[in-house]
Parts: structure tokens; C-alpha cells; sequence
């Protein structure tokens, strides 16, 4: 009776676990304003009946199902038969899966960092001929997407491997119009202008800013973005990637100031929500909540693009919260720099369906599809920002497109130890007033010595 | 001797206290994600669970209907609505219209707009925007209210924790897949450790001891060391991934312990017992069979039931071993984690999902758990 049982139960599973999960094809072939025509010479020239692809990637939930509605245009176009799968840990498991040669076809990455280390030991298939040009030519900022995508090889010689889909901006302020309104402030437009914006909010007796660096094992994280933001908006682009590539020392008297830049905007109990030594504490999942307050617990929230997924439930984008460009300093002249992230395509397990897909992600119509969804930004100058889900999102794209100068986040190019280490734990000592910024700088310095 | 029996008593008093406190730093936590699991994300990051059981007076932004649904009354514009949803229940006691002033006025005064027009709203919720000329723009105005509510509960994240998304690919198959990888993955170890822990108790041969120390110093050795050779073997012999390589994955990290759990409990058995059965001229295998399984039933539920809660909670061996890039197989803790979203943070599908998960294990242990301490101590206490 119980072994019938048992059979029952498993033949259930195994019955259950043939019916896939699967994208939908979003728009009828030929509706809206998508390259219908890019479509369909990219399905003419490709037939992959018959063929299997495997795609392993970090989004889960909304984001998984975006992407899944993408593939199935994949599937549409050359028949073959492929499947995503999502995994919050997937640093750990492409390693166990690459070094015990079960890898997906596909692996898309989080951060540049990871894929270099897996292109080292020759996990990584470099991609086809043409394909860095390509970016150089047809994504904004191109030439910084093609150094970010290119890795040493086993044999140390440097090959394009990392292919960027899905970037986020994170020089964003956020921001609620109708507060804005009902105090009578203006969106400033320069450094200067935000800097007397929340002197401003200060003398009517608000709090311009939530900060919240807390997010479990990564706390501190938040912080490191701000940093990074300030030191492009204080030091030439130059300066930056000596620093990323630790040329300049951490603790170089550059750095400390922009340290203690940050400290200026977030060490201040007047300009923050709670104790300025607090801000550790605070959840930065939870800290944008402070904007929806009755009456508002603060008034702006630097953070990057995706962060509307923490809002409340309900709000509407563009008119319930917006965002501002984290502006730049009129006096120093360094352009528009834009930082952020965002995550790389690579080939893990050749076959001819991986590189057909290599070449749909280089179609307007991929980019566009995707745009069209919620929470996908992309540089590429070839997809009409008309299919953008909202006006957020296309002026989020714009700010991208536009950049004079495009940085990725630099505690992902830097050595795991110290860009998901010591980064953030200093900027947690740091914020919570442990350690001055001089300190905190020279210990940083001193890991990444040990390092190396 | 009667001081020892007059201490009793306060004895007795202390440990009933220390029960009743251990019971109570238990189960608090636990009614607390029970209360969260049918709460919604803003609720539970709004205000703490405890307070969801009485009404509570909140600040809270509500917004008037938009100006397209504006009729004229005579010479005047009017919107009427109410601000708060058919089944909600709430008394305004102070309202605004502008962040600055949250608390402007007490319900019934009006508020002139700044777009032009004014504002009534009644402690109900009700309002009522009156204007000379029409409405302009898209959306309602902004009303900032603080109302007193009575508590509100939902049943939306077992709704979408259960049958979210394409059905497919909700949480019941996601069970039955648990399943298969549980039941088996209890029952195959069992049976080897069985007979191993029999030979190792009662049957002598030469280095007997040694084998038995290599068992108690494998229970050492912690399984992500193996988890890469042993995927690559798997891949070698062709099981690849797959509910087998699980069920034997799950097998060998779950053997130490069980080994050396049943053969101490099987030593500790009486040796007139299995002395005089083989007298009596029965075989080893008989002795097993008709004596030692009988006699060893409670250390085998005791094992069976840390095996199946080790195989139902674990997400570290089956994303290893099972989960391709198919995307075929899952497992429910997996399912979990992919609800949760690429960041985190959603605590309502958190509690929710826990009390999801732990609905089958509650079940085995409370129908075996009167084993479980008596085969723990048995194998240790003699």
C-alpha cells in the first residue's frame, strides 16, 4: 500500500516535472513598434529545429519571466528549444557546474568580476569574430562595454568574452513630485543646486535625505556606490580607473576626500532620517519608504534604477515617484558621468544555438522587447526608446544613452576581498563614525595588498 | 530526608517555569511569522505584527478619484467618492492636502486647492471637491489623513506562494518533486545503515573497531568537500543530473550518521537475546530480520526522521545535483528562493512560504516523535 503510494507520488512528479515553464510571445508578430523586419531576417537566416539551448542566469521571479518572454521570441524564430533557469546563488553554482562539466550553453553574469575568474581557468568561450567591434560601434559609450568584456585566458592572452544585456543606471536620485510641489522646490540641475536644495529642506525643517546600507551579508554596499558616484563627479574619469585598478592607492589623499564627501552628504544628522551613525542599520530595501511617509520622513533617495521594487505597492512611476539625474559639479567640468551595472552574457558550452542567441542579442528587436518590459535599460543606440514600458524607464535609457562617460561599478572590478569585502565593511565603520575616513582608506589599501 | 522532600516542590516550580519559558521563546517567533504570513509587505514594514491584532491609528496618503469622473451641479464641478476602499473601515480624525501640514484640518472643514477648487472630507472617509471651473490634469488630488483603522488581514501570499504564476510551475509540483527526492532519499539509507549497523554490533570479524572509527570519522567530514568530485563521477557514469544522483548523493552525506546512530542502539541490545537465537539455530539473517528491526524500530524512526527533515530543507544538494539549466526540476525550497526575487526582502512571502514548507514535516514529526527521544537516548545512555 505505501510503496503504491510512493510510485504514485512519483510518477506525479515526474509527470509534473515535464510541463515547462514558459515565456509568452508578448506582441503578435508585426504589432507595435518593435524591428519587426530585424526579426525576421534574423529568422530566415537562422533553423535551429531540433536544437537544445540552456540559459543560466541571476534573475528570478518578474525579472526570469522577462527574460523567458525574450527567449520564447528565440524559440519562435529558429525553433529550437530552449529553457532559463534562475538562481540567487549562481556565483557558487556555474563554478561547481563548469568545473564538473555540466554547464548551461549560457551563463549570464552579475558581475564582470566572476566571469574574468572563470574565463582564467577556461570556462569561457570567446565570442565570435567581430562581436567587440560590433559593441564599439553600436552601444553608447561602446568602448568602455568592450574593456569591460574582455578577459585574460588561461594562456594570458586577452580575448572578448562578456557580452552586456541589462544595465542599470545607479546615478539616480529619487524623488516624490508632489512633495516637491507642495514645498515648492525645484529638480536641481547641478551639484551645487542639490547641495543647497537640502540646506534648503534642512531650513523648512525636512530631512532630504533616507540612506540605508544594510542588505545582510553585502551591508555597506549602498555606501560604495555613493562613493563611486562622488569620485566621478569630483576626479577625472582617468583618476577612477586608476583607482579601480588600485594604480592609485586606496588611501591616496584623493580617495580620503571623496570619503569624506560622502560623509558630507550622509554624516550629518541633519540631513539624514535617524542617528547619522545609524544608517548601517537601516535596511536599504526598507529605506526608500521613508519618501511615502505621512508627512515624508525625507524627500530624496539616491539609489540605483531598480529600487522602484521596493516602493509601495501601487505606486506609479513617473507621477507617484520619480527621479533626477545625480548631478554633476557645473565648477569641475567632468561632462555627465554615469555610473552603474549590469549584467554579461557568455558562452559556457558551445553549440549553434548559443552563438544564433549571441547574435539575437545583438538585434534592436531583442533589446526592444525587453525594453518594453519593466526594469530593462540598455546602451544600445539601435532600439527605439519608444519601447520603453514608461517614461522612467526611458529617461533612465536617455540618461545612458547620453552619458559623456559610462563607469561600472567599481567594487565589482575590484578583487572579491576588497569590492565585496573590505569596501564595505570600511563604509560601515566609516558611516557608523568608528573610523575616520583616513583609516578606514588605509585599511582598505592594506587588504588589497594582501590580495594580490 | 525531609529537607530533600520540602525542596521538591520549588524544584519542580522552576522547571515548569523554565518549560513554559522555553515553549514561549519558541513559539513566539513562530505566531509572529504565522500573523506576518497574512499580512501585506507595506502592513509588515509599516508596523510590527503584534500590533496587527487591534485597530491603529496611522498616517496615512490616500488620493481623491481622478478629474474625468467630475459631473457639474449647476454652476459648480463637483467629485464625490470616498478615500477608502468598499471593505475597509476607518475614522479620519485629521486630514491635509499638502505634506507640509499633514494635519491641517479636523474632518467636515474645508481646504481651498492650490490648482484652484476646495476639498471637504468627512471622518468617514467621504469627500467632496467642488470647483467653479472644470478639473484639470489626470490624476486625483493628494489627501494626507490620520485615521484610525480596524485590523485587515489578507490571504493573497499563500494565494500567490501556492499558485503563482503559470500553474505549471506553482508550488505543487514543486511538492511532488520534493517528494520524489525525499521519500527515497529516507528510505535507501535506512535500509544499508540497517545492515551495516548489524554487522558492526554483532557480528566479529577483523577490523571491525577500525571500520567502525573510519564511520565515526566520516560524520566529520563535511559534504561540500565532495560535492564537485562526486558530480563529476555522476557525469562520468552517465547518471548526470537527475533524481538518482540526489537519491545517492542524499544516501552517502546521510550514511555516517545513520550508521553510527543504529549501531550503538543495536550494540545496546541484550546479548542473551542474540546468544540464545543462535543457539536455537537461527541464521544471522533471520536474527536481523525477526530480532534486531523489531527490537531497533524506535532508532530507526529517530533516524528517519532527521534524514527526512535534512532532505526536505535542503537546497544545497539539489540545486547540485538536481537542478539543471533544463529548468525541468525543482525542488520547494528552490521554488522558494525563486519567489523571493533576485534581491530579497519580500518577508510576506518569507512567512509565508515557511509555514508552506513546514506543514509536511510538522506532520512526520508529530506522528513519529515519540521515537525520537527514546531512540536518541538509547543509542547514548546506556
Amino acid at each position: 500500500m505505501k510503496h503504491s503510494l510512493y510510485a504514485g507520488a512519483a510518477a506525479i512528479a515526474l509527470m509534473a516535472g515535464s510541463v515547462q515553464a514558459q515565456g509568452e510571445l508578448l506582441h503578435a508578430v508585426g504589432d507595435g513598434s518593435f524591428d519587426w523586419d530585424g526579426f525576421q531576417a534574423f529568422a530566415d537566416a537562422h533553423d535551429l529545429s531540433g536544437e537544445s539551448l540552456t540559459i543560466f542566469g541571476p534573475w528570478l521571479a518578474g525579472e526570469g519571466q522577462s527574460f523567458e518572454n525574450l527567449v520564447a521570441y528565440f524559440d519562435e524564430a529558429t525553433g529550437a528549444d530552449s529553457s532559463y533557469v534562475g538562481s540567487d546563488s549562481l556565483e557558487q553554482q556555474i563554478l561547481i557546474d563548469a568545473a564538473a562539466g555540466s554547464a548551461p550553453n549560457l551563463t549570464v553574469f552579475p558581475q564582470p568580476g566572476l566571469a574574468a575568474n572563470m574565463a582564467k581557468n577556461g570556462y569561457l568561450t570567446p565570442l565570435a569574430e567581430g562581436s567587440a567591434d560590433w559593441i564599439k560601434d553600436n552601444f553608447a559609450a561602446g568602448q568602455s562595454w568592450v574593456d569591460l568584456g574582455t578577459f585574460e585566458n588561461a594562456e594570458g592572452n586577452r580575448d572578448f568574452y562578456g557580452f552586456f544585456f541589462n544595465v542599470n543606471v545607479k546615478s539616480l536620485v529619487w524623488y516624490i513630485p508632489e512633495n516637491f510641489e507642495d514645498f515648492g522646490y525645484e529638480v536641481p540641475q547641478t551639484m551645487e543646486d542639490f547641495k543647497a536644495l537640502m540646506e534648503q529642506m534642512v531650513a523648512d525643517g525636512e530631512t532630504p535625505l533616507c540612506v540605508g546600507l544594510a542588505s545582510g551579508g553585502a551591508t555597506g554596499w549602498p555606501a560604495t556606490d555613493w562613493v563611486e558616484d562622488l569620485m566621478l563627479r569630483t576626479q577625472p574619469p582617468e583618476v577612477y580607473d586608476q583607482w579601480v585598478s588600485n594604480e592609485m592607492k586606496f588611501d591616496d589623499p584623493r580617495v580620503i576626500e571623496v570619503i569624506e564627501e560622502y560623509g558630507s552628504f550622509t554624516r550629518n544628522d541633519d540631513y539624514v532620517v535617524g542617528d547619522a551613525d545609524d544608517t548601517a542599520a537601516i535596511d536599504f530595501r526598507d529605506s526608500p519608504k521613508g519618501l511615502f511617509d505621512s508627512p515624508p520622513a525625507c524627500m530624496m533617495h539616491r539609489q540605483a534604477s531598480f529600487i522602484p521594487a521596493y516602493f509601495p505597492e501601487g505606486t506609479e512611476l513617473g507621477v507617484d515617484a520619480d527621479f533626477f539625474y545625480f548631478p554633476a559639479y557645473a565648477e569641475k567640468d567632468l561632462g555627465t558621468p554615469v555610473l552603474g551595472a549590469g549584467t554579461l552574457f557568455t558562452v559556457t558550452n558551445p553549440n549553434p544555438a548559443a552563438e544564433a542567441f549571441m547574435e539575437f542579442l545583438q538585434t534592436p528587436f531583442a533589446h526592444e522587447i525587453m525594453m518594453s518590459q519593466d526594469g530593462f535599460l540598455t546602451p544600445h543606440l539601435g532600439a527605439n526608446p519608444e519601447n520603453y514600458a514608461n517614461d522612467t524607464q526611458r529617461g533612465q535609457g536617455e540618461i545612458l544613452t547620453n552619458a559623456t562617460t559610462f563607469r561600472f561599478d567599481g567594487s565589482d572590478l575590484m578583487p572579491g576581498a576588497v569590492g565585496a569585502g573590505t569596501f564595505w565593511t570600511g563604509m560601515v565603520d566609516y558611516s557608523s563614525g568608528a573610523k575616520d575616513a583616513a583609516t578606514v582608506a588605509g585599511e582598505i589599501q592594506s587588504s588589497w595588498d594582501a590580495a594580490k | 530526608m525531609s529537607d530533600i522532600a520540602g525542596t521538591k516542590p520549588a524544584l519542580r516550580w522552576v522547571v515548569q517555569a523554565s518549560v513554559v519559558l522555553l515553549v514561549a521563546l519558541w513559539v513566539i517567533p513562530t505566531v509572529g511569522l504565522l500573523v506576518s504570513s497574512f499580512r501585506t509587505a507595506d502592513q509588515i514594514s509599516g508596523s510590527g505584527w503584534w500590533r496587527s491584532m487591534f485597530p491603529s491609528e496611522q498616517n496615512l496618503t490616500l488620493r481623491s478619484a481622478a478629474p474625468e469622473t467630475q459631473v457639474q451641479q449647476g454652476d459648480l464641478y463637483v467629485i464625490e467618492g470616498t478615500l477608502f476602499d468598499d471593505d475597509q473601515q476607518a475614522a479620519i480624525s485629521r486630514w491635509g492636502i499638502s505634506a507640509r501640514e499633514v494635519d491641517a484640518y479636523a474632518p467636515g472643514e474645508t481646504a481651498e486647492l492650490r490648482r484652484g477648487g476646495t476639498i471637504t472630507v468627512d471622518a468617514d472617509g467621504t469627500y467632496r471637491m467642488e470647483n467653479a471651473e472644470e478639473f484639470s490634469g489626470n490624476r486625483g488630488v493628494r489627501v494626507f489623513v490620520t485615521a484610525t483603522q480596524s485590523p485587515e488581514f489578507t490571504l493573497d501570499n499563500y494565494r500567490k506562494v501556492l499558485f503563482s504564476s503559470s500553474g505549471d510551475d506553482s508550488m505543487g509540483r514543486a511538492f511532488f518533486s520534493t517528494l520524489t527526492v525525499t521519500i527515497p532519499a529516507t528510505i535507501i539509507p535506512i535500509l544499508v545503515a540497517a545492515f551495516a549497523a548489524y554487522a558492526l554490533a554483532w557480528m566479529e570479524f577483523p577490523g571491525r573497531a577500525l571500520l567502525i572509527a573510519a564511520v565515526v570519522g566520516l560524520l566529520v567530514v563535511p559534504l561540500q568537500l565532495a560535492l564537485i568530485p562526486l558530480l563529476k563521477f555522476h557525469l562520468n557514469i552517465g547518471i548526470g543530473k537527475g533524481y538518482l544522483g540526489v537519491w545517492l548523493a542524499h544516501t552517502g552525506f546521510g550514511m555516517p550518521l545513520a550508521i553510527y546512530l543504529l549501531r550503538n542502539y543495536m550494540a545496546g541490545l541484550p546479548r542473551d537475546l542474540i546468544e540464545n537465537a543462535r543457539v536455537d539455530g537461527a541464521t544471522e539473517f533471520q536474527i536481523f530480520t525477526k530480532l534486531i528491526l523489531p527490537l531497533s524500530f524506535p532508532a530507526l524512526a529517530s533516524f528517519a526522521i532527521f534524514q527526512f527533515l535534512w532532505t526536505w530543507n535542503d537546497l544545497l544538494v539539489a540545486k547540485v545535483f538536481l537542478i539543471d539549466a533544463t529548468g525541468q526540476t525543482t525542488v520547494m525550497t528552490n521554488r522558494i528562493v525563486e519567489l523571493l526575487g533576485t534581491r530579497g526582502g519580500n518577508w510576506e512571502i518569507l512567512a509565508t512560504a515557511a509555514f508552506v514548507s513546514i506543514a509536511v514535516p510538522l506532520v512526520v514529526f508529530f506522528a513519529m516523535q515519540k521515537y525520537l527521544v527514546r531512540g536518541l537516548l538509547a543509542g547514548s545512555v546506556k
